[in-house]
């Protein structure tokens, strides 16, 4: 044993240090959350003593912007601080939505809890609930601050009955990348990709014909795509106007509409085109960019990202519809800001000044061009930075066009409820079901089944 | 008479007496004893009984989402689980996780601990080598599984489809993802067993090896004889920690497959993860756990029962 020790000790000190620029490297992966925690952490530990020397106002903002998304937001975060003198806004990355909510949860009501968190779409519910939230109508009101310079659509969402309850701030919608080369050597049209769920088994199957080392089509087993094809086809996920008019009860869809992207997915599984990677997107974009497959649906998000990194000519294109349905559009996804209730009021009204800031046309154009979140202020689609962007990338202009071609209704504001982050996970495990061979309607009846105990459990613990 | 008499109550007196000071040094000794054992009672108290307790406790309620209970429904919760196949699908899951894990872990770590010990030169390189895995953290060694896991790009499928095999999809075809994520921890858990075992056979005495060899045995029959029986102590510790170890798998499932694909790799406390950080059902999340205690204090109780019998301690 005397022998051995030091040289266990050498062997670890050696890992130790292989750890080390092993995490490093992760950070720019979303797996890589604890290695990001702490640069982060040692981001905030320098913002913060910058802050201290200068006595400024000190906000905290929780986000959950990973990647190129934090590389972004750091710049606009910085360009923000040195724009001024009253306020230091330290940017804190608190891993993804869904920790940075549970996180939030653990210290709500204390000191250590922010002044903002950005959390998703799908958790407004769970925030106006929690009670630990300042409606942010208060402050516009208290202002006289006009929101209607936002984007339509966003403001569909994001006011219930006519209340602002959070500040919109990266907002994006799904959409379908395909690659132009691969589609040219299929003898394709690049210029006019496929619109309904039949041109996209077609197209596949040409994709596969003239390259068989390419798979036609993917689609990441994610409920918040499964979402997005039912609005696109009008169709709503909640009863009750998804959610807006009274508590859900039970799914709003029918089952056609539910069936019709399960039905979709297994006639390219049986083609042989379907690429399956799973729940995994990073897998899913790895692959597009290595030539593995043709086409695949991601948030638009990602389109700053995939144009860059893509060898090929990549092309974005609407979601698909269902044959002989009207496309008609598609929700909102991202998140807003929440402000935090109970802190003092120089705190909070520093807060609401980096908000405001938020929603310039500069900043949103910035926001836009540097990581394909929409711009929530119509406007900056006239900064010369856009402008310049879209002649280079005329792909981020697609995104853009889709989210305005939407026809607003119940089905395309989107859902409200807090049970939606454990229905999604049910639709994820059906659809992987049915890319393993599983059969469609057990793995449909099984999954609207668990989403409405779903709800119905979600309603019990409220005591409804 | 009257002495008599007297000296009657004086020994019940000093009976008494005797009695009560008895009391009082067992009161004293008493309070002497909970001083020392203070600091882990409080530290035990606060981090593992109060929310063993509260567990429980929540187990019996529905919740809102900071956790607070809101409906009292008794029973229902775990009556819920067992009626849930998703559940009872996470339950054999861990079952079967456990049963590739432990006994491939041990085998492997054994017969390198076994080839290591003999002096060679350059032995200690080896020895480095193996243990290695052991300074690794789960986040790291995940990713670095992730990568070569990867269905197009990873380079167990390019060797696969080097050798004219079709390629695997390791982490999403629900027949692999259990056993990918079953490598992975093998590969893993190696470095502290290969220790562990390594440590135990560096202590065998070595005049066993030497008044065997006079004998005349050989080297399979040592092995047997003198070797495994020597080492049980080791080997019992390490079978005990690898499957408690095993059963609170959560890293590896987190960044390979969040529980999936169709909850092929839900293993039970990634299953209590999700249901109450990311359902916000921290009723049922509790009763998951309270089950996973019993299922380990079981599983712990039968090993010392059965296991400890075959253990020959110097």
């Amino acid at each position: 044993m005397k022998k051995i020790f030091p040289i266990i000790m050498l062997g670890i000190l050696l890992f130790i240090a292989a750890c080390g620029s092993d995490s490093s490297g992760e950070s720019t992966d979303d797996a890589g959350a604890e290695g990001e925690t702490e640069a982060a952490a040692t981001e905030t530990a320098s913002g913060e003593e910058s802050g201290d020397s200068n006595e400024k106002q000190v906000v905290t903002f929780w986000h959950s912007m990973g990647g190129a998304g934090q590389e972004a937001l750091n710049a606009i975060v910085d360009s923000y601080n040195d724009s001024q003198e009253e306020v230091q806004v330290n940017a804190e990355y608190q891993g993804s939505y869904d920790e940075a909510l549970t996180k939030f949860n653990s210290v709500a009501g204390t000191d250590s809890a922010p002044t903002i968190i950005q959390t998703f779409e799908i958790g407004t519910m769970s925030m106006i609930n929690s009670g630990s939230i300042v409606p942010i109508q208060e402050f516009i009101d208290a202002d006289g601050y006009d929101m209607s310079g936002l984007e339509e659509n966003i403001i569909n969402y994001y006011s219930l009955d006519g209340t602002f309850y959070s500040m919109p701030f990266n907002s994006s919608t799904p959409v379908m990348y395909y690659n132009k080369d691969a589609f040219e050597e299929a003898g394709l049209d690049p210029e006019a990709p496929p619109e309904t769920f039949a041109e996209v088994e077609e197209a596949s199957k040409a994709i596969v014909e003239s390259n068989p080392d390419m798979q036609g089509f993917a689609l990441q087993a994610y409920g918040w795509l499964y979402e997005q094809l039912l609005a696109n086809q009008g169709a709503l996920l909640l009863n009750n106007d998804n959610g807006r008019s009274d508590t859900p009860s039970e799914i709003g869809w029918s089952e056609e509409e539910g069936k019709s992207i399960f039905n979709w997915v297994e006639n390219m599984v049986n083609d042989g085109t379907f690429a399956n990677y799973g729940t995994n997107g990073d897998n899913m974009l790895a692959g597009f960019l290595a030539g593995d497959v043709s086409m695949f649906l991601q948030s638009s998000a990602n389109s700053r990202d995939v144009i860059d990194n893509a060898p090929f000519e990549v092309g974005i294109a609407f979601l698909p519809h269902p044959e002989g349905k009207e496309r008609a559009g598609v929700v909102i996804g991202g998140a807003s800001l929440w402000m935090i209730d109970g802190k003092p009021e120089a705190e909070t009204d520093a807060a609401w000044d980096f908000m405001k800031y938020l929603q310039t046309p500069e900043v949103q154009a910035e926001w836009h061009v540097g990581t394909g979140y929409f711009a929530i202020n119509p406007d900056a689609y006239e900064e010369q930075v856009v402008i310049d962007a879209y002649e280079e990338m005329p792909q981020l202009q697609v995104t853009v066009d889709q989210l305005q071609a939407t026809t607003s209704s119940y089905a395309t504001q989107g859902a409200l409820m807090d049970m939606i982050p454990e229905g999604r996970k049910i639709m994820e495990t059906a659809l992987e079901s049915v890319y393993n061979g599983g059969d469609v309607d057990e793995a449909y009846n099984t999954a609207v089944e668990q989403f409405n105990h779903a709800i119905e459990q979600a309603n019990a613990a409220r005591g409804n | 008479m009257s002495m008599h008499s007297t000296a009657i109550p004086a020994t019940a007196g000093s009976q008494i007496h005797f009695d009560k000071v008895k009391r009082k040094q067992r009161i004293k000794n008493f309070f002497k004893g909970m001083l020392f054992l203070l600091p882990s009672i409080v530290l035990f108290g606060v981090f593992l009984f109060y929310p063993l307790v509260r567990t429980i406790y929540l187990s019996f309620f529905l919740t809102d989402a900071a956790g607070n209970t809101t409906v009292f429904v008794n029973w229902e919760n775990y009556v819920n689980l067992f009626s849930s196949p998703v559940f009872l699908q996470s339950i054999k899951s861990t079952f079967l996780f456990v049963l590739y894990t432990v006994p491939v872990t041990i085998i492997i770590a054994l017969f390198l601990a076994v080839i290591a010990n003999e002096k060679l030169r350059g032995i200690g390189l080896f020895r480095t080598l193996y243990s290695s895995t052991m300074g690794i953290s789960v986040a790291a060694a995940s990713v670095f599984w992730l990568y070569l896991f990867h269905p197009s790009i990873g380079l167990l499928n390019m060797l696969l489809e080097a050798a004219g095999i079709d390629g695997v999809g390791w982490l999403t075809d629900p027949a692999w993802a259990l056993i990918a994520v079953s490598i992975t921890t093998i590969w893993m858990n190696l470095g502290f067993t290969f220790l562990i075992l390594l440590g135990g056979l560096q202590s065998i005495d070595s005049y066993l090896y030497e008044s065997a060899d006079i004998d005349g045995a050989g080297y399979f029959y040592k092995l047997r004889r003198i070797t495994i029986p020597m080492l049980s102590p080791s080997l019992f510790f390490v079978i005990t920690v690898t499957i408690i170890n095993a059963f609170q798998t959560f890293g590896q499932i987190d960044i390979l497959t969040q529980g999936g694909p169709v909850n092929a790799t839900n293993l039970i406390v990634y299953s209590i993860y999700r249901e109450a950080f990311v359902n916000y059902q921290f009723g049922s999340a509790s009763a998951q756990a309270v089950l996973l205690f019993i299922i380990i204090l079981i599983m712990t109780f039968l090993q010392f029962k059965i296991g400890e019998r075959r253990v020959h301690y110097q």
